[in-house]
């Protein structure tokens, strides 16, 4: 899960893969907006980090005679009680081994190492409740993670007699770590044990280990230039060391990381631990002084990407800032002068970094220039760094465009499909950060053709400009476009990056032809569609005093309407009226269904669709918020029609329900007006005089003339607003 | 007799203002917010004398988001705790915590907190006869908090304080009232953290305060009040703001090998970069400090008191006793100030 959250989050901001470049043992330490290590998330899994290494190098120690599963079991799930019981079966102590636990297969391993092995794993399962914190997350009380007094003599006991290296190393591990969990500051043993020994031991995993131990307590002690200093050095031993060294990572003043890097015995060691303090703080300071130790050196690269994954994050990715940024922003001329010297082991990474932080501060020629050196410079046979260069050189490209024209058209078509390739995963290229380059290169072509007056290609690019949908001479110059049968290849690659379909186009259309009113005209746009007409949820015909689309949803329908059906339904009731037919119901019926397609009714699956970007599906009126389209949410057809079947009604009670009605449609005109602020958090209900006076009205009408009606009675009783205002005077 | 009608509306509309409110009554006390409850000899003689009054934060109610579940963070150390103190437990639940935790755990995790602090009292033999819940609520949480607060008063009975913030006051029908027995009003971190340099302090401006204080009348809880005596430094790269350390204060910023005044009240450029108590400082950083003093707190009880309504008793608690600058703050500056309610 968090993996796919960090793969979807890297693209928001970065073109600039860092997997290409720098050695995958850095991985963790690649520049990540939304969590601790890229690609591993939290890693809360300091208990099991080691799992797999530990059951590995024991396997090698019995020759891989002893099987993995029964390893992976006993090291790693069992409890002390299971390690006691099987290891009394395997002295023939025990008889039968209790059957919850399973049988080892031991193959041909010898008993005195299979002894030996067990008498360690005892002390070794004993050590883990107070080095192994577990707990903390845990509402039960949280056990100290001191180990106990008593325990000092039987590990020290017990790693003196030891005569197998591989094991007396492991409790040498064992030993150092138990006198730095002895208590809160962490007893001096820690260090004498470790020096005494260290030299006795291969330099390997669990010697670093123990080491860690050691620049643990010199952390406790506040001694930070020696502790920092041994954090290093583990960090540098192995992949698997480098998260938890780094994370114990903390230089605190200038004075104890002068003093830390004076106990560096080597340039490779000065160069590590500039390397850890660049990715933790300050990339360019130690790019700088690396490069003067080692131009060559490959803890550069993981800081270089560091250092051009967080410039790109600054400005929100691949997007070059607005104006030519002249100054040296975050080490650019320090990039340049390293790309410049061409003395490093990766010059095409220097030169392409050094032409993208110049793309960024849209320096474009500059950044052309460093492209050029690099693409001589690229690996050959690499497709991921060609890939990387192809994507930044379509980008420079298209920033550097002054006119879309037939030039330009004939030579973006490869790239732009490529890129659609991309996306569309027609072709896969591992890691490579593409997705915010299509947004960077299609803004900046729709800006080309919105300044060349070309509405329709502007379009394509950048589906954003919501006036386009309201022209429906546009919208038919569209629907031509996509209709025309000799598409030249520019036109079908653009079209690629235009997410509207012609069926998309011809709903907008009749729905645009419904607001107006011209029934058979929207009648006639749906009838071009293919096949693809839905359901709407509820019966549109339908009105009630208070609305609750759930419950219209839910009632039973005899008749299920599609937006076709809908329509033809509405036209005939409308031509009724016309003929003088059922005036009052068919009218009544038509204020209903006009309802319903606003954002107020039962029916806003009706006009939701893919056309309009911003449609109201979701939207509120929060203050400052754009209004949402005025055809969605005004009342004026409705109330049009409650009007006409007011007046044609011919009891009081379809008058009272009537005004009832446009009541509650000059209600939604309130919510509807530019002035009201009144569902902002905090705000008093506000609109405009007028407003809210055509709301009051028919209230009075309805108190005034039809307060006898059952309909009236209705209405105080389920509409509270009603209610307080029949009380009130 | 009409004349005298009118000067006797004058005189009653003149009463409270000028004799209603009677001062001197507040109790001061302390929160105490570090995990390890340590007091040096000035920190407990400033106790002692302002009345022994604690307010420990015991833990905190944190969520987990790999294991789905609610766990106490941070949960206090009382290691040396001196004998005579009026000790009240205080726990701070996050949000995120009541956003996580479905409607049928709620009771469970009142159960967990009234248990926790049962025992870290029990085990320091403090008698405790009030708890203080400390929660920055939000709409949708809001109901799960308070049936939170319900649940936990049912099972702890003791005196049930929550704190409140200003804009819970002011929009307190949207907001809701907390079910407890008292309010603790938190008048501080009224404004917006941010790298704007010209903006007024951050911790207590009579601007901001002002926003809210005039709805402190028609609040329903009764309320204390927690003022701060904290001061913190917030750190601003190109243009951002990236941390706030209360570690890092006049004396770090006056040193002029590192650092620069510059524009603004008291704001400061990093001269080079550095390493400066654990905290990487990058050349061209700002600092803005933004501090509390005595006259702080003057201002922000003189307003208070206008507004605050009439009540037997308040307890004015200081956040807090772990980090105090007590060349800022004694107990003479304390105690006037208090004397204000």
């Amino acid at each position: 899960m968090i993996w796919a959250c960090a793969d979807s989050y890297e693209e928001e901001y970065s073109v600039f893969t860092p997997e290409y470049f720098v050695n995958k043992q850095y991985s963790p330490f690649f520049y990540t907006g939304n969590e601790v290590y890229y690609g591993l998330g939290y890693t809360d899994g300091s208990n099991t980090w080691y799992n797999d290494i530990i059951v590995d190098e024991w396997y090698d120690h019995f020759n891989h005679q002893f099987s993995k599963t029964s390893l992976q079991y006993l090291l790693i799930k069992a409890s002390a009680g299971a390690v006691d019981s099987i290891s009394r079966k395997s002295a023939g102590a025990l008889k039968v081994l209790p059957a919850k636990y399973p049988v080892m297969s031991t193959g041909t391993v010898s008993a005195k190492m299979l002894k030996a092995f067990y008498s360690y794993l005892k002390l070794a399962k004993i050590s883990e409740a107070y080095s192994v914190n577990d707990q903390y997350y845990s509402w039960d009380k949280v056990k100290p993670n001191h180990s106990p007094v008593k325990l000092a003599s039987t590990l020290i006991g017990a790693f003196d007699a030891e005569t197998d290296p591989f094991i007396k190393e492991r409790l040498w591990f064992q030993a150092v770590r138990y006198y730095y969990f002895l208590d809160n500051s962490s007893s001096a043993t820690t260090v004498s044990l470790f020096n005494q020994f260290k030299d006795h031991f291969p330099k390997n995993l669990i010697y670093y280990r123990t080491m860690g131990y050691v620049a643990g307590y010199y952390y406790r002690q506040k001694n930070y230039a020696l502790s920092n200093y041994l954090y290093s050095l583990c960090y540098d031993y192995t992949y698997k060391l480098k998260i938890p060294s780094f994370w114990s990572f903390h230089p605190q003043n200038e004075s104890d990381w002068n003093a830390t890097l004076r106990l560096a015995k080597t340039p490779e060691e000065k160069i590590t631990l500039w390397h850890m303090m660049g990715v933790q703080y300050d990339a360019a300071r130690a790019i700088k002084t690396i490069a003067a130790i080692n131009p060559k050196s490959e803890k550069l690269d993981l800081l270089l990407s560091r250092l051009i994954n967080i410039r790109e994050a600054t400005t929100g990715g691949g997007k070059p800032a607005d104006s030519v940024i002249k100054s040296d922003n975050d080490g650019k001329r320090l990039v340049e002068n390293i790309a410049l010297k061409n003395n490093t082991a990766k010059p095409y990474y220097w030169n392409l970094a050094a032409g993208y932080l110049n793309f960024l501060d849209s320096n474009y020629t500059a950044a052309g220039k460093f492209y050029a050196t690099a693409k001589n410079q690229f690996p050959a046979g690499d497709k991921m760094i060609v890939a990387q260069g192809k994507l930044l050189d379509l980008m420079l490209y298209i920033k550097n465009l002054k006119k879309m024209d037939a030039t330009a058209e004939a030579k973006l078509t490869e790239p732009l499909n490529w890129l659609a390739n991309l996306r569309d995963s027609k072709i896969k290229i591992k890691d490579l950060r593409f997705d915010n380059a299509i947004s960077v290169c299609n803004l900046a072509i729709s800006r080309l053709y919105k300044k060349q007056g070309n509405p329709i290609r502007e379009v394509c690019f950048n589906n954003n400009a919501q006036d386009f949908y309201a022209d429906s001479t546009r919208v038919q110059h569209m629907i031509d476009l996509l209709n025309k049968p000799d598409k030249t290849a520019f036109e079908q690659t653009m079209l690629r990056y235009y997410p509207i379909t012609l069926n998309n186009l011809y709903y907008h259309r009749a729905i645009t032809l419904v607001y107006q009113q011209k029934l058979p005209e929207a009648i006639a746009q749906l009838k071009k569609m293919k096949p693809e007409d839905f359901v709407l949820a509820g019966n549109p015909f339908t009105g009630r005093l208070v609305d609750c689309h759930d419950c219209d949803h839910a009632a039973p329908q005899k008749q299920k309407y599609t937006p076709l059906s809908f329509l033809q339904t509405l036209n005939t009731l409308n031509t009724e009226i016309k003929q003088g037919k059922n005036v009052y119901s068919n009218a009544y019926a038509i204020a209903n269904a006009y309802y319903n397609i606003t954002y107020y009714g039962n029916a806003r699956l009706f006009y939701e669709s893919d056309a309009v970007a911003t449609g109201p599906t979701g939207r509120y009126y929060y203050e400052g918020e754009q209004r949402m389209d005025d055809k969605l949410t005004s009342m004026q057809i409705a109330m049009k029609y409650y009007q006409l079947a007011r007046k044609n009604a011919t009891t009081d009670e379809q008058r009272a329900r009537c005004t009832f009605m446009l009541s509650k449609c000059a209600l939604n005109e309130i919510y509807n007006d530019p002035n009201f602020k009144g569902a902002d958090k905090f705000a008093d209900i506000k609109a405009s005089q007028p407003v809210t006076d055509a709301y009051y009205k028919y209230f009075a009408q309805l108190k005034e003339k039809y307060n006898n009606t059952a309909y009236y009675k209705e209405a105080l009783k389920e509409c509270g607003y009603f209610r307080l205002y029949a009380d009130k005077k | 007799m009409l004349k005298y009608f009118r000067w006797f509306i004058i005189l009653v509309l003149l009463l409270p203002t000028a004799s209603c409110r009677k001062t001197g009554n507040a109790t001061t006390a302390f929160y105490y917010w570090k995990t390890s409850f340590n007091l040096n000899q000035q920190q407990t003689a400033l106790l002692k004398q302002t009345g022994n009054n604690a307010y420990i934060r015991f833990f905190d109610v944190s969520w987990n988001d790999k294991e789905q579940r609610s766990y106490p963070n941070a949960v206090v150390q009382l290691n040396a705790l001196p004998a005579g103190f009026n000790i009240t437990p205080v726990i701070y639940i996050t949000n995120k915590t009541f956003e996580n935790t479905a409607d049928t755990a709620v009771t469970n995790l009142a159960e967990h907190c009234n248990k926790l602090i049962n025992e870290l009292a029990a085990e320091r033999k403090i008698n405790y006869t009030k708890v203080q819940i400390d929660c920055d609520w939000s709409l949708s949480t809001r109901l799960k908090y308070f049936s939170f607060l319900t649940a936990f008063k049912n099972l702890n009975h003791k005196q049930l304080e929550a704190t409140i913030r200003l804009h819970q006051v002011k929009f307190k029908d949207r907001t809701g009232v907390p079910p407890a027995d008292r309010g603790v009003l938190m008048f501080y971190n009224m404004g917006k953290l941010n790298a704007e340099l010209q903006q007024p302090n951050s911790i207590y401006n009579s601007n901001d305060a002002d926003k809210y204080i005039a709805y402190l009348g028609s609040y329903p809880l009764k309320l204390d009040i927690a003022l701060p005596l904290f001061s913190w430094a917030i750190h601003i790269r190109e243009g951002r703001v990236i941390q706030v350390y209360g570690k890092i204060g006049r004396r770090q910023l006056s040193d002029q090998a590192h650092f620069e005044p510059i524009e603004g009240q008291a704001n400061y450029r990093a001269k080079t970069s550095f390493f400066l108590d654990g905290i990487y400082i990058k050349q061209n950083d700002i600092f803005k400090l933004e501090e509390t003093d005595s006259n702080t707190l003057n201002a922000a009880a003189q307003q208070l008191t206008q507004h605050l309504p009439k009540q037997k008793h308040t307890t004015i608690i200081y956040y807090e006793l772990a980090n105090i600058d007590l060349s800022k703050f004694n107990q003479e500056t304390l105690t006037q100030i208090s004397a204000r309610f």
